[in-house]
Protein backbone atom coordinates (compact mmCIF):
# COMPACT_ATOMS: atom_id res chain seq x y z
CA UNK A 1 0.00 0.00 0.00
CA UNK A 2 1.26 3.54 -0.85
CA UNK A 3 2.19 5.87 2.26
CA UNK A 4 -0.57 8.02 0.79
CA UNK A 5 -3.27 5.01 1.66
CA UNK A 6 -1.81 4.26 4.39
CA UNK A 7 -1.83 7.95 6.25
CA UNK A 8 -5.57 8.03 4.78
CA UNK A 9 -6.76 4.76 6.60
CA UNK A 10 -4.91 5.44 9.44
CA UNK A 11 -6.26 9.11 10.28
CA UNK A 12 -9.81 8.22 8.57
CA UNK A 13 -9.79 5.22 11.81
CA UNK A 14 -8.17 7.71 13.50
CA UNK A 15 -11.40 9.93 13.30
CA UNK A 16 -13.62 7.94 13.72
CA UNK A 17 -12.83 5.87 16.87
CA UNK A 18 -11.34 9.68 18.60
CA UNK A 19 -14.21 11.64 17.75
CA UNK A 20 -17.16 10.20 19.85
CA UNK A 21 -14.98 10.28 22.99
CA UNK A 22 -13.37 13.55 21.79
CA UNK A 23 -16.58 15.15 21.46
CA UNK A 24 -17.79 13.68 25.16
CA UNK A 25 -14.98 14.67 26.93
CA UNK A 26 -15.65 18.38 25.41
CA UNK A 27 -18.97 18.40 26.41
CA UNK A 28 -18.03 17.65 29.77
CA UNK A 29 -15.35 20.51 30.00
CA UNK A 30 -17.75 22.70 28.57
CA UNK A 31 -21.05 21.88 30.86
CA UNK A 32 -19.58 20.16 33.62
CA UNK A 33 -18.67 21.45 36.62
CA UNK A 34 -17.44 18.93 38.49
CA UNK A 35 -14.51 17.85 40.86
CA UNK A 36 -11.07 17.32 39.11
CA UNK A 37 -12.40 18.48 35.99
CA UNK A 38 -8.87 20.57 35.95
CA UNK A 39 -7.28 17.28 36.17
CA UNK A 40 -8.77 15.91 33.30
CA UNK A 41 -8.35 18.97 31.08
CA UNK A 42 -4.71 18.73 32.16
CA UNK A 43 -4.28 15.18 31.14
CA UNK A 44 -5.86 16.12 27.79
CA UNK A 45 -4.05 18.11 26.99
CA UNK A 46 -0.57 16.57 28.03
CA UNK A 47 0.17 14.97 24.45
CA UNK A 48 -0.11 18.59 22.85
CA UNK A 49 2.59 19.61 24.38
CA UNK A 50 4.77 16.49 25.80
CA UNK A 51 7.37 15.37 22.75
CA UNK A 52 5.59 12.90 20.41
CA UNK A 53 8.39 10.45 21.46
CA UNK A 54 7.73 10.58 24.99
CA UNK A 55 4.41 9.72 24.04
CA UNK A 56 5.06 7.29 20.86
CA UNK A 57 7.59 5.42 23.72
CA UNK A 58 4.74 5.03 26.88
CA UNK A 59 2.75 3.41 24.97
CA UNK A 60 5.39 1.27 23.80
CA UNK A 61 6.15 0.19 27.32
CA UNK A 62 2.50 -0.12 27.82
CA UNK A 63 1.92 -2.33 24.94
CA UNK A 64 5.39 -4.00 25.51
CA UNK A 65 5.90 -7.63 26.37
CA UNK A 66 6.33 -6.72 29.96
CA UNK A 67 3.52 -3.88 29.97
CA UNK A 68 0.40 -3.71 31.72
CA UNK A 69 -1.11 -4.25 27.84
CA UNK A 70 1.30 -6.89 26.78
CA UNK A 71 0.34 -10.22 25.90
CA UNK A 72 1.65 -12.00 29.54
CA UNK A 73 -0.33 -9.79 31.44
CA UNK A 74 -3.39 -9.74 29.05
CA UNK A 75 -3.69 -13.46 28.45
CA UNK A 76 -3.86 -12.61 24.79
CA UNK A 77 -2.03 -10.50 22.05
CA UNK A 78 -3.71 -6.80 21.64
CA UNK A 79 -1.42 -6.91 18.35
CA UNK A 80 -0.75 -3.45 18.42
CA UNK A 81 3.21 -2.76 17.65
CA UNK A 82 4.65 -2.42 14.30
CA UNK A 83 1.04 -2.92 12.51
CA UNK A 84 -1.21 0.19 11.20
CA UNK A 85 -3.81 -0.26 14.45
CA UNK A 86 -0.06 0.75 16.45
CA UNK A 87 -0.42 3.75 14.18
CA UNK A 88 -4.00 4.50 14.45
CA UNK A 89 -3.16 4.28 18.16
CA UNK A 90 -0.55 6.71 18.30
CA UNK A 91 -1.40 8.91 16.38
CA UNK A 92 -5.33 8.86 17.27
CA UNK A 93 -3.54 9.50 21.26
CA UNK A 94 -1.50 12.62 20.01
CA UNK A 95 -4.72 13.70 18.24
CA UNK A 96 -7.25 13.53 21.02
CA UNK A 97 -6.38 16.81 22.63
CA UNK A 98 -7.11 18.85 19.50
CA UNK A 99 -10.55 17.11 19.16
CA UNK A 100 -11.32 17.81 22.80
CA UNK A 101 -10.57 21.43 22.61
CA UNK A 102 -11.96 22.27 19.53
CA UNK A 103 -15.32 20.16 20.79
CA UNK A 104 -15.01 21.96 23.80
CA UNK A 105 -14.86 25.17 22.13
CA UNK A 106 -18.19 24.46 19.60
CA UNK A 107 -20.17 23.41 23.07
CA UNK A 108 -19.31 26.88 25.18
CA UNK A 109 -20.57 28.92 22.12
CA UNK A 110 -24.11 27.08 22.20
CA UNK A 111 -25.91 29.55 24.76
CA UNK A 112 -26.75 27.17 27.61
CA UNK A 113 -30.42 29.42 27.90
CA UNK A 114 -30.86 27.71 24.89
CA UNK A 115 -30.71 23.98 26.31
CA UNK A 116 -33.20 25.34 28.95
CA UNK A 117 -35.69 26.67 26.84
CA UNK A 118 -35.67 23.41 25.31
CA UNK A 119 -36.47 21.47 28.23
CA UNK A 120 -38.95 23.57 29.24
CA UNK A 121 -40.69 22.54 26.38
CA UNK A 122 -40.70 19.48 27.12
CA UNK A 123 -37.22 17.85 25.48
CA UNK A 124 -35.75 16.06 28.36
CA UNK A 125 -31.58 16.04 28.63
CA UNK A 126 -30.49 13.46 25.09
CA UNK A 127 -33.19 15.26 23.05
CA UNK A 128 -32.44 18.48 24.20
CA UNK A 129 -28.19 17.53 23.25
CA UNK A 130 -29.39 15.60 20.17
CA UNK A 131 -32.05 18.21 18.78
CA UNK A 132 -30.46 21.53 19.73
CA UNK A 133 -27.07 21.46 21.42
CA UNK A 134 -25.31 18.98 18.35
CA UNK A 135 -27.26 21.07 15.33
CA UNK A 136 -26.13 23.69 16.95
CA UNK A 137 -22.09 23.00 17.39
CA UNK A 138 -22.23 20.95 14.27
CA UNK A 139 -19.53 23.37 12.09
CA UNK A 140 -17.24 23.52 15.01
CA UNK A 141 -17.43 19.55 15.62
CA UNK A 142 -16.86 18.95 12.18
CA UNK A 143 -14.16 21.25 12.05
CA UNK A 144 -12.76 19.08 15.33
CA UNK A 145 -12.73 15.80 13.39
CA UNK A 146 -10.84 17.97 10.41
CA UNK A 147 -8.18 19.07 13.02
CA UNK A 148 -8.14 15.67 14.47
CA UNK A 149 -7.88 14.02 11.19
CA UNK A 150 -5.12 16.57 9.86
CA UNK A 151 -3.32 15.88 13.08
CA UNK A 152 -3.13 11.78 12.84
CA UNK A 153 -2.06 12.66 9.24
CA UNK A 154 1.48 14.78 10.08
CA UNK A 155 2.03 12.21 12.95
CA UNK A 156 5.74 11.40 13.19
CA UNK A 157 7.14 10.75 16.34
CA UNK A 158 4.62 8.12 18.49
CA UNK A 159 4.01 6.40 15.23
CA UNK A 160 7.18 5.54 14.03
CA UNK A 161 8.11 4.41 17.87
CA UNK A 162 4.83 2.07 18.12
CA UNK A 163 4.41 1.19 14.56
CA UNK A 164 8.09 1.41 13.25
CA UNK A 165 8.33 2.26 9.59
CA UNK A 166 7.48 -0.73 7.38
CA UNK A 167 7.81 0.35 3.56
CA UNK A 168 3.51 -0.96 2.30
CA UNK A 169 2.21 -1.83 5.92
CA UNK A 170 2.64 1.24 8.63
CA UNK A 171 4.93 3.36 6.55
CA UNK A 172 3.00 6.40 6.54
CA UNK A 173 3.36 10.08 4.24
CA UNK A 174 5.41 11.57 7.44
CA UNK A 175 7.34 8.49 7.73
CA UNK A 176 8.17 7.74 4.29
CA UNK A 177 9.63 11.24 3.51
CA UNK A 178 12.11 11.26 6.54
CA UNK A 179 12.69 7.06 4.75
CA UNK A 180 13.27 9.01 1.10
CA UNK A 181 15.19 11.91 2.74
CA UNK A 182 17.69 9.54 4.67
CA UNK A 183 18.37 6.89 1.71
CA UNK A 184 18.81 10.55 -0.53
CA UNK A 185 15.78 10.23 -2.53
CA UNK A 186 15.29 13.78 -2.75
CA UNK A 187 12.52 14.10 -5.47
CA UNK A 188 10.37 11.72 -4.01
CA UNK A 189 10.46 13.33 -0.78
CA UNK A 190 9.72 16.10 -2.44
CA UNK A 191 6.60 14.73 -4.03
CA UNK A 192 5.04 13.36 -0.97
CA UNK A 193 5.46 16.96 1.22
CA UNK A 194 3.57 18.22 -1.80
CA UNK A 195 0.80 15.90 -1.11
CA UNK A 196 1.16 16.65 2.40
CA UNK A 197 1.13 20.57 1.69
CA UNK A 198 -1.99 19.95 -0.09
CA UNK A 199 -3.69 17.45 2.16
CA UNK A 200 -2.99 19.65 4.93
CA UNK A 201 -3.77 23.56 3.55
CA UNK A 202 -7.44 21.77 2.11
CA UNK A 203 -7.95 21.06 5.80
CA UNK A 204 -7.16 23.65 7.46
CA UNK A 205 -8.88 25.71 4.98
CA UNK A 206 -11.67 23.84 5.26
CA UNK A 207 -11.46 24.45 9.20
CA UNK A 208 -11.17 28.21 9.00
CA UNK A 209 -14.15 28.97 6.54
CA UNK A 210 -16.08 26.31 9.09
CA UNK A 211 -14.96 28.37 12.55
CA UNK A 212 -15.13 31.51 11.03
CA UNK A 213 -18.04 34.04 13.34
CA UNK A 214 -21.08 33.85 11.14
CA UNK A 215 -23.85 36.06 13.30
CA UNK A 216 -26.68 34.58 12.33
CA UNK A 217 -25.80 31.27 13.73
CA UNK A 218 -24.71 32.70 16.94
CA UNK B 1 -62.32 28.61 43.64
CA UNK B 2 -59.15 26.34 44.34
CA UNK B 3 -55.96 28.15 43.35
CA UNK B 4 -54.37 27.10 40.38
CA UNK B 5 -51.36 28.09 41.47
CA UNK B 6 -49.20 28.06 44.36
CA UNK B 7 -45.83 29.61 44.50
CA UNK B 8 -43.56 29.66 48.02
CA UNK B 9 -40.23 29.99 46.92
CA UNK B 10 -36.82 31.03 48.23
CA UNK B 11 -33.47 32.06 45.98
CA UNK B 12 -30.49 33.28 47.36
CA UNK B 13 -29.49 36.28 44.20
CA UNK B 14 -26.48 38.02 44.58
CA UNK B 15 -27.95 41.45 46.06
CA UNK B 16 -30.57 39.80 48.32
CA UNK B 17 -32.70 36.69 49.03
CA UNK B 18 -35.72 36.16 46.69
CA UNK B 19 -38.63 35.64 48.53
CA UNK B 20 -41.81 35.24 47.58
CA UNK B 21 -45.22 34.01 48.74
CA UNK B 22 -48.65 34.17 47.05
CA UNK B 23 -51.73 31.61 45.53
CA UNK B 24 -54.11 32.76 43.30
CA UNK B 25 -57.03 31.37 40.74
CA UNK B 26 -57.33 34.26 38.73
CA UNK B 27 -56.35 33.71 35.06
CA UNK B 28 -53.45 35.67 34.63
CA UNK B 29 -51.20 37.50 37.16
CA UNK B 30 -48.65 40.27 36.75
CA UNK B 31 -45.42 40.62 38.46
CA UNK B 32 -44.91 44.21 38.54
CA UNK B 33 -40.97 46.32 39.73
CA UNK B 34 -38.28 47.56 38.83
CA UNK B 35 -35.49 46.17 36.83
CA UNK B 36 -33.34 43.69 38.93
CA UNK B 37 -36.20 43.10 41.48
CA UNK B 38 -36.28 39.67 40.57
CA UNK B 39 -38.78 39.21 38.36
CA UNK B 40 -36.96 36.66 35.63
CA UNK B 41 -35.82 34.68 38.77
CA UNK B 42 -39.12 33.71 39.76
CA UNK B 43 -40.36 32.39 35.99
CA UNK B 44 -37.50 30.72 36.16
CA UNK B 45 -38.01 29.15 39.07
CA UNK B 46 -41.40 28.31 38.63
CA UNK B 47 -39.92 26.73 35.22
CA UNK B 48 -37.47 24.44 37.00
CA UNK B 49 -34.31 26.65 35.47
CA UNK B 50 -32.68 27.54 38.82
CA UNK B 51 -31.67 25.15 40.54
CA UNK B 52 -30.90 27.07 44.05
CA UNK B 53 -34.37 27.66 44.30
CA UNK B 54 -36.19 25.98 47.57
CA UNK B 55 -39.91 26.01 48.41
CA UNK B 56 -43.13 24.66 47.03
CA UNK B 57 -44.63 25.26 43.27
CA UNK B 58 -47.87 23.82 42.78
CA UNK B 59 -49.74 24.51 39.51
CA UNK B 60 -53.00 23.07 38.87
CA UNK B 61 -52.98 20.35 41.52
CA UNK B 62 -49.75 19.22 40.19
CA UNK B 63 -46.41 19.69 42.89
CA UNK B 64 -43.71 20.79 40.79
CA UNK B 65 -41.26 21.77 43.72
CA UNK B 66 -41.54 20.50 46.94
CA UNK B 67 -38.08 20.81 48.61
CA UNK B 68 -39.08 19.64 51.94
CA UNK B 69 -40.38 16.55 50.41
CA UNK B 70 -37.45 16.46 47.92
CA UNK B 71 -39.86 16.61 44.92
CA UNK B 72 -38.05 18.66 42.04
CA UNK B 73 -39.40 17.93 38.37
CA UNK B 74 -37.05 18.45 35.84
CA UNK B 75 -38.22 21.80 33.56
CA UNK B 76 -38.75 19.09 30.97
CA UNK B 77 -41.52 17.61 33.82
CA UNK B 78 -43.23 20.79 34.57
CA UNK B 79 -45.17 22.29 31.56
CA UNK B 80 -44.83 25.74 31.06
CA UNK B 81 -44.69 27.86 28.20
CA UNK B 82 -41.52 30.34 28.98
CA UNK B 83 -41.53 33.14 26.77
CA UNK B 84 -38.11 34.97 27.90
CA UNK B 85 -37.47 38.62 27.16
CA UNK B 86 -34.93 38.07 24.22
CA UNK B 87 -37.18 35.00 22.78
CA UNK B 88 -34.82 33.04 22.92
CA UNK B 89 -35.70 31.59 19.30
CA UNK B 90 -33.57 28.40 18.11
CA UNK B 91 -31.03 29.61 15.25
CA UNK B 92 -31.36 26.34 13.10
CA UNK B 93 -35.18 26.23 12.50
CA UNK B 94 -37.40 28.09 11.02
CA UNK B 95 -40.23 30.20 11.91
CA UNK B 96 -42.82 26.68 11.60
CA UNK B 97 -39.47 24.11 13.05
CA UNK B 98 -39.79 26.85 16.22
CA UNK B 99 -43.32 26.98 16.63
CA UNK B 100 -43.31 23.34 16.67
CA UNK B 101 -40.68 22.95 18.68
CA UNK B 102 -42.99 21.77 21.70
CA UNK B 103 -45.27 19.82 19.52
CA UNK B 104 -44.02 16.36 21.05
CA UNK B 105 -45.08 17.45 24.33
CA UNK B 106 -48.58 19.23 23.22
CA UNK B 107 -49.36 15.47 22.11
CA UNK B 108 -48.51 13.85 24.90
CA UNK B 109 -50.28 16.38 27.81
CA UNK B 110 -54.08 16.25 27.13
CA UNK B 111 -53.99 19.87 27.39
CA UNK B 112 -56.59 21.32 25.59
CA UNK B 113 -54.00 21.77 21.70
CA UNK B 114 -53.08 24.79 20.45
CA UNK B 115 -53.63 24.27 16.57
CA UNK B 116 -50.39 25.34 15.40
CA UNK B 117 -52.14 26.84 12.13
CA UNK B 118 -54.37 28.71 14.10
CA UNK B 119 -51.34 29.77 16.45
CA UNK B 120 -49.70 31.33 13.49
CA UNK B 121 -52.78 33.09 12.35
CA UNK B 122 -53.68 34.76 15.19
CA UNK B 123 -49.83 36.10 15.19
CA UNK B 124 -50.12 37.12 11.95
CA UNK B 125 -47.14 34.83 11.00
CA UNK B 126 -48.74 32.78 8.27
CA UNK B 127 -46.43 34.02 5.37
CA UNK B 128 -43.50 34.18 7.54
CA UNK B 129 -43.99 30.41 8.54
CA UNK B 130 -40.65 29.25 6.18
CA UNK B 131 -38.80 32.16 7.08
CA UNK B 132 -35.00 31.76 8.75
CA UNK B 133 -35.44 33.26 12.36
CA UNK B 134 -32.24 35.51 12.01
CA UNK B 135 -33.99 37.83 9.54
CA UNK B 136 -37.06 38.37 11.70
CA UNK B 137 -37.50 41.53 13.54
CA UNK B 138 -37.95 42.05 17.34
CA UNK B 139 -41.87 41.84 16.88
CA UNK B 140 -41.64 38.88 14.73
CA UNK B 141 -39.37 37.32 17.18
CA UNK B 142 -41.34 38.08 20.20
CA UNK B 143 -44.49 36.44 18.10
CA UNK B 144 -42.96 33.63 17.68
CA UNK B 145 -41.92 33.20 20.70
CA UNK B 146 -45.50 33.06 21.91
CA UNK B 147 -46.41 30.89 18.76
CA UNK B 148 -43.97 28.04 20.57
CA UNK B 149 -44.91 28.18 24.10
CA UNK B 150 -48.75 28.16 23.14
CA UNK B 151 -48.32 24.97 21.15
CA UNK B 152 -45.92 23.38 23.43
CA UNK B 153 -49.59 22.43 25.57
CA UNK B 154 -48.44 24.28 28.68
CA UNK B 155 -50.02 24.40 31.79
CA UNK B 156 -48.83 27.97 32.56
CA UNK B 157 -47.60 30.70 30.30
CA UNK B 158 -44.94 32.73 31.13
CA UNK B 159 -44.59 35.71 29.88
CA UNK B 160 -41.50 37.40 31.04
CA UNK B 161 -41.80 41.66 29.70
CA UNK B 162 -42.84 40.23 26.03
CA UNK B 163 -42.54 43.67 24.55
CA UNK B 164 -39.23 44.59 26.57
CA UNK B 165 -36.68 44.86 23.70
CA UNK B 166 -39.36 46.48 21.45
CA UNK B 167 -39.78 50.20 21.57
CA UNK B 168 -42.71 51.89 22.45
CA UNK B 169 -44.91 52.25 19.00
CA UNK B 170 -44.16 48.36 18.63
CA UNK B 171 -45.40 47.69 22.10
CA UNK B 172 -48.22 49.23 21.42
CA UNK B 173 -48.72 46.48 18.61
CA UNK B 174 -48.57 43.37 19.72
CA UNK B 175 -49.94 44.33 22.77
CA UNK B 176 -53.63 43.00 21.47
CA UNK B 177 -51.66 39.52 20.04
CA UNK B 178 -51.42 39.16 24.24
CA UNK B 179 -55.08 40.32 24.36
CA UNK B 180 -56.37 38.11 22.00
CA UNK B 181 -54.12 34.92 22.60
CA UNK B 182 -55.80 35.85 26.45
CA UNK B 183 -59.35 35.47 25.31
CA UNK B 184 -58.56 32.29 22.56
CA UNK B 185 -56.64 30.27 24.24
CA UNK B 186 -57.33 30.91 28.05
CA UNK B 187 -54.24 29.56 29.37
CA UNK B 188 -53.17 30.81 32.44
CA UNK B 189 -50.49 33.49 31.99
CA UNK B 190 -47.61 35.08 34.63
CA UNK B 191 -47.11 38.16 32.80
CA UNK B 192 -43.45 39.66 34.17
CA UNK B 193 -43.31 44.00 32.77
CA UNK B 194 -42.03 46.92 34.74
CA UNK B 195 -44.69 48.54 32.40
CA UNK B 196 -47.88 49.44 34.46
CA UNK B 197 -49.90 50.08 31.65
CA UNK B 198 -49.46 46.47 30.46
CA UNK B 199 -50.11 44.94 33.70
CA UNK B 200 -53.28 47.07 34.12
CA UNK B 201 -54.67 45.75 30.65
CA UNK B 202 -53.51 42.42 30.82
CA UNK B 203 -54.05 41.06 33.99
CA UNK B 204 -56.48 41.51 37.08
CA UNK B 205 -54.02 40.39 39.37
CA UNK B 206 -50.58 41.95 40.35
CA UNK B 207 -48.04 41.18 42.44
CA UNK B 208 -45.35 44.65 43.13
CA UNK B 209 -42.01 43.02 43.50
CA UNK B 210 -39.02 45.33 45.21
CA UNK B 211 -35.68 43.74 45.96
CA UNK B 212 -36.76 40.11 45.72
CA UNK B 213 -39.74 40.80 48.33
CA UNK B 214 -43.64 41.36 47.73
CA UNK B 215 -44.40 45.26 48.04
CA UNK B 216 -47.90 44.70 47.32
CA UNK B 217 -50.53 42.25 45.51
CA UNK B 218 -53.92 43.17 44.43
CA UNK B 219 -56.08 44.72 41.33
CA UNK B 220 -53.86 46.49 38.87
CA UNK B 221 -56.11 49.74 38.84
CA UNK B 222 -55.90 49.57 42.67
CA UNK B 223 -52.52 48.75 43.21
CA UNK B 224 -51.30 50.91 40.98
CA UNK B 225 -52.60 54.44 42.42
CA UNK B 226 -51.60 53.00 45.98
CA UNK B 227 -49.48 56.52 47.08
CA UNK B 228 -46.62 53.67 48.21
CA UNK B 229 -47.08 52.02 44.75
CA UNK B 230 -47.55 54.75 42.01
CA UNK B 231 -43.98 56.28 42.29
CA UNK B 232 -43.12 53.12 41.40
CA UNK B 233 -46.04 52.74 38.72
CA UNK B 234 -45.23 56.37 37.12
CA UNK B 235 -41.70 55.42 36.54
CA UNK B 236 -42.91 52.33 34.25
CA UNK B 237 -45.25 54.72 32.52
CA UNK B 238 -48.27 54.75 34.70
CA UNK B 239 -51.82 55.14 32.50
CA UNK B 240 -55.20 55.98 33.52
CA UNK B 241 -57.15 53.13 31.75
CA UNK B 242 -60.79 53.49 30.73
CA UNK B 243 -62.69 50.87 28.75
CA UNK B 244 -65.90 52.10 26.96
CA UNK B 245 -67.31 51.43 23.58
CA UNK B 246 -67.37 53.66 20.72
CA UNK B 247 -70.62 55.61 19.61
CA UNK B 248 -69.20 57.30 17.03
CA UNK B 249 -66.48 57.56 14.17
CA UNK B 250 -65.04 59.84 11.93
CA UNK B 251 -62.06 59.45 10.16
CA UNK B 252 -59.95 61.45 12.29
CA UNK B 253 -61.84 61.32 15.78
CA UNK B 254 -64.34 58.53 17.58
CA UNK B 255 -66.31 59.11 20.28
CA UNK B 256 -66.35 56.54 23.48
CA UNK B 257 -68.91 56.24 26.18
CA UNK B 258 -67.08 54.89 29.37
CA UNK B 259 -70.60 54.89 31.19
CA UNK B 260 -73.84 56.07 30.64
CA UNK B 261 -73.43 59.84 30.02
CA UNK B 262 -69.47 60.26 30.23
CA UNK B 263 -68.12 60.63 27.24
CA UNK B 264 -64.89 61.16 25.53
CA UNK B 265 -63.55 61.88 22.43
CA UNK B 266 -60.15 60.54 21.60
CA UNK B 267 -57.69 60.34 18.27
CA UNK B 268 -59.20 57.42 15.92
CA UNK B 269 -57.18 54.77 14.55
CA UNK B 270 -59.96 53.36 12.35
CA UNK B 271 -62.06 52.10 14.62
CA UNK B 272 -66.03 51.75 14.38
CA UNK B 273 -69.35 52.17 16.36
CA UNK B 274 -69.93 49.14 18.67
CA UNK B 275 -66.55 48.22 19.46
CA UNK B 276 -65.54 47.85 22.77
CA UNK B 277 -62.15 50.05 23.51
CA UNK B 278 -59.34 50.51 26.07
CA UNK B 279 -58.50 54.36 26.39
CA UNK B 280 -55.23 55.35 27.86
CA UNK B 281 -53.96 58.92 29.68
CA UNK B 282 -51.28 60.07 31.17
CA UNK B 283 -51.73 61.40 34.26
CA UNK B 284 -49.09 64.54 33.41
CA UNK B 285 -51.19 64.73 30.34
CA UNK B 286 -54.54 65.57 32.26
CA UNK B 287 -55.49 69.46 33.35
CA UNK B 288 -57.27 70.35 36.28
CA UNK B 289 -59.83 73.50 36.29
CA UNK B 290 -61.79 74.41 39.42
CA UNK B 291 -64.38 76.71 37.22
CA UNK B 292 -66.13 74.94 33.92
CA UNK B 293 -63.22 76.12 31.24
CA UNK B 294 -64.46 77.47 27.94
CA UNK B 295 -63.59 78.43 24.77
CA UNK B 296 -60.78 75.21 24.81
CA UNK B 297 -59.41 73.26 21.70
CA UNK B 298 -59.22 70.29 23.70
CA UNK B 299 -61.93 67.93 23.25
CA UNK B 300 -63.00 66.89 26.67
CA UNK B 301 -63.61 68.11 30.36
CA UNK B 302 -64.96 65.69 32.71
CA UNK B 303 -66.42 66.71 35.64
CA UNK B 304 -65.64 65.23 39.08
CA UNK B 305 -64.56 65.23 42.83
CA UNK B 306 -61.26 65.31 44.32
CA UNK B 307 -60.70 62.07 46.16
CA UNK B 308 -57.65 62.74 47.53
CA UNK B 309 -54.65 64.88 47.38
CA UNK B 310 -50.87 63.64 47.43
CA UNK B 311 -48.49 66.11 48.61
CA UNK B 312 -44.39 65.96 47.70
CA UNK B 313 -42.68 64.31 50.41
CA UNK B 314 -44.22 65.44 54.03
CA UNK B 315 -43.15 61.61 54.78
CA UNK B 316 -45.98 60.43 52.29
CA UNK B 317 -43.48 57.60 52.13
CA UNK B 318 -41.83 57.57 48.73
CA UNK B 319 -43.95 60.81 46.72
CA UNK B 320 -40.56 62.74 47.01
CA UNK B 321 -39.75 60.77 43.56
CA UNK B 322 -41.99 62.49 42.01
CA UNK B 323 -40.29 65.35 41.66
CA UNK B 324 -42.36 67.75 43.71
CA UNK B 325 -45.27 67.03 41.61
CA UNK B 326 -48.89 66.79 43.53
CA UNK B 327 -51.04 63.70 42.54
CA UNK B 328 -54.95 64.46 42.61
CA UNK B 329 -56.89 61.29 42.70
CA UNK B 330 -60.17 62.49 40.72
CA UNK B 331 -63.71 60.94 40.92
CA UNK B 332 -65.45 60.90 37.91
CA UNK B 333 -69.29 60.03 37.88
CA UNK B 334 -69.84 56.44 38.71
CA UNK B 335 -66.67 55.02 36.73
CA UNK B 336 -65.20 52.48 38.21
CA UNK B 337 -61.80 53.80 38.85
CA UNK B 338 -60.31 57.15 39.77
CA UNK B 339 -58.33 59.35 37.65
CA UNK B 340 -54.88 60.69 38.63
CA UNK B 341 -53.63 63.88 37.54
CA UNK B 342 -50.57 65.47 38.31
CA UNK B 343 -50.02 69.20 38.84
CA UNK B 344 -47.25 70.81 40.27
CA UNK B 345 -47.00 72.10 43.84
CA UNK B 346 -47.56 75.52 42.61
CA UNK B 347 -50.83 74.88 40.70
CA UNK B 348 -51.77 72.87 43.63
CA UNK B 349 -51.54 76.30 45.73
CA UNK B 350 -52.85 78.93 43.43
CA UNK B 351 -56.42 76.80 42.81
CA UNK B 352 -56.61 75.89 46.30
CA UNK B 353 -57.35 72.12 45.65
CA UNK B 354 -58.50 70.05 48.55
CA UNK B 355 -60.21 66.98 49.16
CA UNK B 356 -63.88 67.01 48.31
CA UNK B 357 -63.16 70.16 46.06
CA UNK B 358 -65.09 70.09 42.18
CA UNK B 359 -63.01 69.81 39.64
CA UNK B 360 -63.44 69.67 35.84
CA UNK B 361 -60.49 67.43 33.92
CA UNK B 362 -58.93 68.65 30.64
CA UNK B 363 -57.18 66.66 28.27
CA UNK B 364 -57.02 66.49 24.62
CA UNK B 365 -58.11 64.08 21.90
CA UNK B 366 -54.67 63.72 21.00
CA UNK B 367 -54.05 62.86 24.43
CA UNK B 368 -56.31 60.11 24.57
CA UNK B 369 -55.08 56.61 23.09
CA UNK B 370 -56.78 53.74 22.05
CA UNK B 371 -54.18 50.81 23.51
CA UNK B 372 -56.52 47.64 22.02
CA UNK B 373 -60.11 47.18 20.56
CA UNK B 374 -61.89 44.07 21.87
Amino acid sequence: MSPLLISLKVAGWVTVLILPPGVLLGLLLARGGFRGKSLIETAATLPLVLPPTAVGYLLLRLLGRYGPLGEPSLGFDLDLLFTWKGAVLASGVMALPLVVRTARVAFEEVDPRLEGMARTLGLGRVRTFVEITLPLARRGLLAAAILGFSRALGEFGATVIVAGSIPGRTQTLALAIFNDMQIGHDSEAMALVAVTVALAFAAVFTVEILLRKRPDVA
Amino acid sequence: MTPWLLVDINLPLDRFTLSVKWETSGPALGIFGPSGAGKTSILESIAGLRRGARGTVRVGGETWLDSARGIVRPPEGRGVGYVPQDALLFPHRDVLGNILSGSGRARRSGAPRVDPERALEVLELRDLRHRDVSGLSGGERQRVALGRALCSGPALLLLDEPLGSLDQPLRRRILPYLLRIQEEFAVPTIYVSHEATEVTLLCREVLVLEAGREAARGRPEEVFIDRAIFPMARAGGFENILTGRVVEASRSVATVELEPGTRVTVAAQGQSVGQDVIVAARAEDLILAVHPPTGLSAQNILVGEIREIRQPGGGDGGIDEDGGQVVVVVRVGRLGVPLLATVTAQACRQLALAPGGRVHLVCKANSLHVLATR
